[in-house]
């Protein structure tokens, strides 16, 4: 027996084989039950047991050739290490903070992407708008028939009338409500954000393809003398729903504006730093995308007075302007 | 003249180097695993989205012709959540990864942030479950759409093939990357098990020269082959097990130059304490700065 007491390693592990036995059950308890819900005594431990055994591999590597106990050693210190350094965040904390403060300072700090996503918008409305009045037949060119439900130059003024002030139970509740929500808006949205990163061309190409298609659309209804009111079918979500395509475009501008001009870092971690902000935006625009779902779904057949629909548009679109501006400053 | 420079190796991309300065080896997983998990996700959150569609059913909140719609955005109201979710509270696992036993580290050892779940999640619906709705719902008329959607689709399944960290494209963004989840499992120390002597009594003593042959590697083949389960195996394959022991004592005998034959009722012993000899001689050596991989040791010693 005494041969083996002079084996350092053996003796090494001897003496703090209780010690990992403890350790592991720790783990176990913290893996199970979670480090919030276990005891304060139990938590302590847990951290001051895994420095020692971080301690004890380390030694372990230098002094023992026995695999078995290296093997052991180490796949405990990364369970425990695991363990110890786990989020430490609460859902509904998470939440608050996103709306209260995160989200409206990265709107701010983002500020100019998101004005180029509205430039894009508009000068592609713009241009849609004067093309159409030079010729109607570009209408065909920007707005592919299935998209335009019927709405085109040869369609009557009554009818297209009649589209704005529809009352169609079809087009109102839960099923509209998430028709709309996956509707052609929204893939917009996800591609416009998504592309961003092939250095920005294709998110600016399809916000601007976007705004012509609109600014066309527009142009028809005004030559008709149907302007203001399909100003009002439009503002009651559109504002909503085409702020969000111009946030989520100016989230994928801002990732390719980092793969175009990382600075002094390498690409992928500009790209990573501003991702940080980008997906702030994008999550912005998906929640406006579901407001914007819901305002189209239930409320625009349910409003049909045109002053309405403008009041409840811009106030709705005055509010996401206030909360990007006001919510979330610290108070100095 | 090499036209190619030789690469500098990389490191491990097991190795992850804790805020403690100690690299743990934490095993990168594989995309069979992660598929695997991804699936059993998949049809949970189905099957959450399923049941809330039926009950919106009873309750005559559908009709016919908007149901593929709102079945839709069931699914993808309770997969978005779903995944941040679980991740956050169950420290990087949802339920189809604690199945499979892996696990979402941070690239640089640190916490693995809100942020990064939150991203890595969210970029798996632009990368795969949206273009993959997409293609699933192919129609006719806009087969560019179509073709770009599964494009994309399969460049994001190509991407991690193409990284040893096996990252997806929101894995990249969020500094994260999957493990296999380490099994602890301690066995006993061999060197700690009773020290043997031959049946006649008397024990088996190396010299300190004839522990100058092997290295580590050796050492650990040996200690594998020791801890062979001889209890379980079946009468053929102790058999063999009991020539390899045999064969292996004679190369040990040959190599070291040890004079006296062995008993084959003494096989086990004499393995014992050569082991433990040899792990008492190399840590030894060890601790004097002379490592010794295997038994090669002494001429890389020479060249070098």
């Amino acid at each position: 027996m005494e041969q083996t007491v002079t084996l350092r390693s053996a003796r090494f592990r001897a003496e703090r084989e209780a010690d990992w036995r403890l350790l592991e059950s720790l783990v176990t308890q913290a893996e199970r039950r979670g480090l919030q819900r276990m005891d304060y005594a139990a938590a302590r431990d847990l951290a001051a047991s895994y420095r020692r055994a971080t301690t004890s591999l380390a030694i372990a590597r230098e002094i023992s050739l026995d695999r078995a106990l290296l093997d052991y050693l180490e796949a405990l210190t990364a369970r425990a290490y695991l363990c110890v350094y786990a989020p430490q965040e609460r859902l509904g904390g998470l939440v608050r903070r996103f709306f209260a403060a995160s989200a409206p300072q990265a709107l701010r700090r983002s500020w100019m992407f998101i004005l180029i996503g509205f430039l894009c918008m508009g000068l592609g409305g713009l241009t849609g708008y004067l093309l159409y009045l030079e010729n109607p037949s570009w209408y065909f060119v920007f707005l592919p028939p299935e998209m335009a439900g019927g709405r085109s130059p040869d369609a009557t003024t009554s009818y297209l009338r009649s589209v704005i002030y529809s009352n169609d139970p079809d087009t109102t509740g839960l099923g509209a409500f998430a028709t709309f929500l996956f509707s052609h808006n929204t893939r917009i949205a996800i591609f416009v954000f998504g592309l961003g990163v092939f250095v920005c061309l294709p998110a600016i190409a399809l916000t601007f393809y976007n705004g012509l298609g609109l600014g066309a659309m527009l142009a028809l209804h005004v030559d008709r003398g149907l302007g203001w009111d399909m100003g009002g079918w439009l503002s009651i979500h559109g504002v909503t729903e085409l702020s969000a395509i111009c946030i989520a475009c100016g989230g994928g501008i801002q990732l390719g504006s980092a793969i175009l001009f990382p600075g002094d870092r390498t690409r992928r971690e500009a790209l990573q730093l501003a991702g940080r902000d980008a997906v702030k935006l994008a999550l912005v625009a998906a929640v406006m995308l579901v407001a914007a779902a819901i305002l189209e779904g239930f409320f625009r057949q349910m409003v049909q007075d045109m002053s309405a629909r403008y009041a409840i548009g811009w106030g709705i679109g005055l509010f996401w302007l206030a909360w990007a501006l006001l919510a979330g400053r610290r108070r100095t | 003249m090499r036209l190619f420079r030789r690469r500098k190796p990389r490191p491990s991309p097991d190795i992850i180097l804790t805020p403690e300065g100690v690299p743990l080896k934490l095993k990168v997983a594989g995309i069979g695993v992660r598929v695997a998990a991804q699936l059993t996700d998949i049809l949970l959150t189905m099957a959450g989205a399923a049941a809330i569609l039926i009950l919106l059913a009873m309750l005559d909140l559908t009709e016919p012709h908007t149901l593929f719609a709102i079945g839709a955005m069931l699914f993808f109201l309770t997969r978005v959540p779903y995944y941040i979710a679980t991740e956050l509270i169950w420290n990087g696992q949802t339920l189809g990864k604690r199945l499979m036993k892996i696990k979402v580290v941070s690239h640089d050892g640190r916490t693995l942030s809100t942020h990064a779940i939150v991203l890595r999640n969210l970029m798996k619906e632009a990368e795969i479950f949206l273009p993959g709705t997409l293609v699933l719902a192919l129609d006719a008329a806009s087969p560019v759409l179509s073709l770009i959607a599964f494009a994309w689709v399969i460049m994001a399944f190509l991407i991690p093939l193409m990284n040893p960290y096996r990252q997806r494209l929101g894995d990249l963004l969020a500094g994260t990357h999957v493990i296999h989840l380490p099994q602890p499992v301690l066995l006993k120390d061999l060197a700690q098990v009773k020290v043997p002597v031959e049946t006649e009594g008397t024990r088996i003593i190396f010299l300190s020269h004839q522990l100058d042959h092997y290295g580590a590697f050796e050492l650990q083949t040996l200690e594998s082959l020791l801890r062979a389960d001889t209890g379980r195996m079946s009468p053929t394959a102790y058999d063999s097990h009991r020539k390899t022991l045999g064969t292996i004592i004679e190369k040990i005998r040959r190599k070291i130059g040890y004079a006296d034959r062995v008993d084959p009722a003494d096989h086990a012993a004499f393995l014992q304490a050569f082991y433990t000899a040899q792990r008492a001689h190399l840590e030894q050596r060890q601790l004097f700065g002379d490592r010794r991989a295997n038994k090669h040791h002494a001429e890389s010693d020479t060249t070098a």
